[in-house]
């Protein structure tokens, strides 16, 4: 089929572009709020210090999220480019959240450049709230942005006539979806640990390295600030999350539990991988009822089996299990991190300085950035075949345009070049020695 | 008022605004490209300076643009994709390099480094106008190779190869490089440099002679080469053509009577006139031969956009406004970007 030989290239092209953008994103959404807390110690305390380290972010900020708004256009491109008939028949229904988040993103725009360009120029207390609306409308961006994806995988509030053209839409019932709530949390607090997780990374790097300083130590604090107390948090919501896709998903659930057959105490299934083609599960360690229980709240509750579903309606069981056991795995790991890190706090009041806790910090930003990967992986992948669940595969959606093979190429190689670019840029601003307050600002 | 010309009217002020305030940061690179990378660091600096606080916000309006588009219009959006998918690539490579260029740049270690950051920089800022005022003129033109249902039976180069096209792209580079220039009259003139006002004085001349040139120019090919676009022009749009004129021509009084801010409002005006002769003329085809009509979303939706366009505004034009009061008006040009 034609339409077969895009869909690929197409679709690894769409998943490379969102897997750059989406670290970028995180760091637009979450590097405003290690911001404010940076620049409001400063005001509290008065500890030049924290102006410091408030500027020297402000400068990494100003950078990342330049590559990101560059990252975002080129995902508002690819989905007319790539997706044409997705966009052709749905295009109206989705485009109401993106027009909010439009909006969203030109605030926020608006006041990085306010916010970068005048650190000397406005008193201090008028520039920290200047910052607010940026993380406000970050916030707001990632929220508008989740409700269509939610639509994607629970799509409601429209109506379609004989031919399959939308006639009708209900535009609050078209936002606010079952999958609305849990998906918004759930990626808006992964962007807070991806950001928090990232700094306190490389702050824990440079101790490390010999670079051990007061400045350092903020840095670390600040970031585990962020990303500790919420691990515990999005553990739960990961929670409200599965039982949603329990009810609304239930094939997806199915594929990432590695659940073949339909049955009551359903056990839950940790490592190991299914085979799909004896239809069980391999190596996985079983708990009994607990699949049942955390779907349905039930130990003696019915879970479908992908058993029960046209074979043809399977999403690519493999990846979607594994990209599952990957997020929660590391999730686990962070949240064994927080609570060890607490234990600690409590008593000694001060964070460790053990090269063992800080080599443990040091892999706690990359860790959340792969969780957070998995996830979408596991929430896109495990949608399939569908691109709008129920009502349109991804195959119709895709383009027939020749070249989408090419174009991944292209992608790759660019996105390199910028990665490289980037990584560089964040390097040679962090080796500038630190100056008080006549540390430039954060203009790009 | 029917809801889909409201949002249409929308979309067009989101093209001007890109246009006005999007294309003199394209141009500041044009002019980079234009005299061989050879300004003088005080020359660059003005620019860099100029473009710093409001070039993110001015590249919005562009997927205002889009989204706008495929929310009100979707199977329009989706035959504009499929028709000019290469310009539109092109165009948005040309925009990864030049933000990516911009924020290395900044931040760049050494002269070597960052000169070749300021070439990427200066390259993609000349060929995004270029690829979507080739994508405009085809839009205006037609012959895309599309049906009436949507589908594209054309070739990669349908249609953006035409005359008009390769003439609007060469247009709307111009046109960003006419409008850098006046701004930067106007930049420099309140950051009290003299001479560099005096320089880009000469160019904005120079520039505004060359559109009035090109203006002509233009008339002639699109005469020649697209007939359904000068009957409409030549039926409806000819208060526009005048109007423009009239801007650019005052434009250039206002530039020889040293009077800066005159001279962008005449620029304005002149590239405003131009993109709505060119909406009314295209009127009421979308991506030709697909009508407004044909296209346009449930009104539901198209009402709801209004709302949220309107409500958006509140909340943009103040914020917007602060931006450039803050950065662009005589009393606060005080310049504080360090590196």
């Amino acid at each position: 089929m034609l339409l077969a030989s895009q869909l690929l290239p197409a679709r690894l092209l769409m998943a490379f572009t969102l897997a750059a953008h989406i670290v970028l994103a995180c760091l637009g959404v979450g590097l405003p709020v290690l911001l404010l807390l940076a620049e409001g110690r400063f005001l509290q305390t008065g500890d030049e210090g924290w102006r410091v380290l408030a500027r020297r972010w402000a400068r990494a900020f100003a950078v990342l999220f330049a590559v990101g708004a560059v990252s975002g256009t080129v995902l508002s491109f690819e989905l007319g480019l790539l997706w044409p008939g997705f966009m052709e028949r749905w295009g109206a229904v989705i485009g109401l959240p993106f027009t909010l988040e439009g909006f969203a993103f030109f605030v926020e725009a608006i006041f990085v450049g306010i916010y970068l360009y005048s650190w000397d120029r406005l008193p201090p207390r008028i520039h920290w709230w200047t910052g607010v609306p940026i993380a406000v409308s970050g916030a707001a961006s990632a929220a508008f942005v989740m409700l269509v994806n939610a639509w994607m995988q629970t799509p409601q509030g429209f109506d379609l006539d004989a031919a399959g053209k939308v006639i009708d839409v209900r535009p609050l019932e078209a936002m606010l979806t079952p999958a609305a709530p849990t998906m918004s949390v759930h990626m808006l607090i992964g962007a807070y640990m991806v950001t928090g997780g990232l700094v306190a990374s490389v702050y824990a790097f440079h101790r490390l390295r010999g670079r051990d300083t007061a400045h350092e130590r903020r840095g670390m604090a600040l970031g585990l600030l962020l990303l500790l107390p919420l691990a515990p948090l999005q553990a739960g919501v990961g929670h409200l999350t599965a039982e949603m896709v329990a009810e609304a998903q239930p094939t997806k659930l199915a594929a990432m539990k590695g659940q073949f057959v339909t049955e009551r105490h359903a056990p839950l299934r940790l490592g190991g991988w299914p085979d799909v083609e004896a239809r069980e599960s391999r190596l996985a360690i079983e708990i009994p009822g607990m699949l049942s229980w955390m779907a349905h709240g039930d130990v003696n509750a019915e879970v479908e089996g992908l058993n029960d579903v046209p074979r043809d309606r399977w999403p690519p069981v493999v990846v979607t299990y594994e990209a599952f056991q990957v997020m929660v795995g590391l999730g686990t790991l962070l949240v064994v991190l927080a609570a060890g890190t607490a234990a600690w706090l409590v008593k000694r009041r001060a964070l460790p300085t053990h090269r063992v806790y800080l080599g443990a910090v040091v892999t706690a930003g990359p860790m959340a950035v792969l969780a957070l990967q998995a996830g979408w992986v596991l929430t896109e992948v495990g949608r399939q075949p569908w691109i709008v669940q129920g009502f349109m595969r991804t195959t119709e959606a895709v383009t027939t345009a020749e070249g989408t093979g090419v174009a991944l190429v292209v992608a790759v190689v660019v996105y390199g070049v910028l990665g490289a670019g980037t990584t560089a840029v964040l390097t040679a601003l962090a080796r500038r020695p630190l100056t008080p307050a006549g540390e430039g600002t954060g203009g790009a | 008022m029917a809801p889909e010309t409201l949002v249409l009217g929308v979309l067009v002020l989101a093209v001007t605004l890109y246009a006005l305030l999007g294309g003199a940061d394209f141009g500041a690179g044009v002019w980079e490209l234009a005299t061989g990378l050879r300004a003088g660091s005080k020359e660059r600096a003005l620019s860099y300076r100029a473009i710093g606080p409001v070039w993110e916000a001015n590249h919005v309006w562009l997927i205002f643009l889009l989204v706008g588009l495929w929310t009100a219009f979707p199977p329009a959006f989706a035959a504009l994709c499929r028709a000019l998918w290469l310009p539109l690539f092109l165009a948005l490579a040309g925009i990864v390099f030049r933000g990516a260029a911009y924020a290395f740049r900044s931040a760049a270690e050494g002269r070597e480094q960052r000169q070749r950051w300021e070439a990427v920089f200066a390259l993609a800022s000349t060929l995004t106008p270029l690829f979507l005022g080739a994508a405009a003129g085809a839009l205006a033109r037609g012959d895309l190779g599309l049906a009436a249902d949507g589908s594209f039976d054309g070739s990669t180069l349908t249609g953006w190869v035409s005359a008009t096209a390769v003439f609007a792209g060469l247009f709307a580079v111009a046109t960003c490089g006419y409008l850098a220039a006046v701004y930067l009259v106007r930049e420099a003139t309140l950051a009290g440099e003299d001479e560099l006002a005096e320089l880009w004085r000469r160019r904005a001349l120079g520039a505004g002679v060359a559109m009035g040139a090109l203006s002509w120019i233009g008339l002639a090919v699109v005469a020649f080469d697209a007939d359904r676009l000068w009957a409409a022009f030549r039926a409806r749009a000819l208060p526009l053509v005048v109007l423009a004129g009239a801007g650019g021509v005052g434009s250039l009084a206002a530039l020889a009577r040293r009077r800066a801010g005159l001279a962008v409002a005449g620029a304005g005006l002149a590239v405003t006139a131009v993109i709505g002769g060119w909406a009314v003329a295209q009127h009421p085809l979308l991506v030709p031969p697909l009508t407004i009509e044909a296209t346009k979303a449930p009104d539901v939706v198209l009402w709801t956009m209004v709302w949220f366009v309107a409500g958006g505004l509140v909340l943009l034009v103040p914020a917007l406004g602060t931006l450039f009061w803050l950065f662009k008006t005589a009393p606060n040009r005080t310049p504080s970007e360090g590196r």
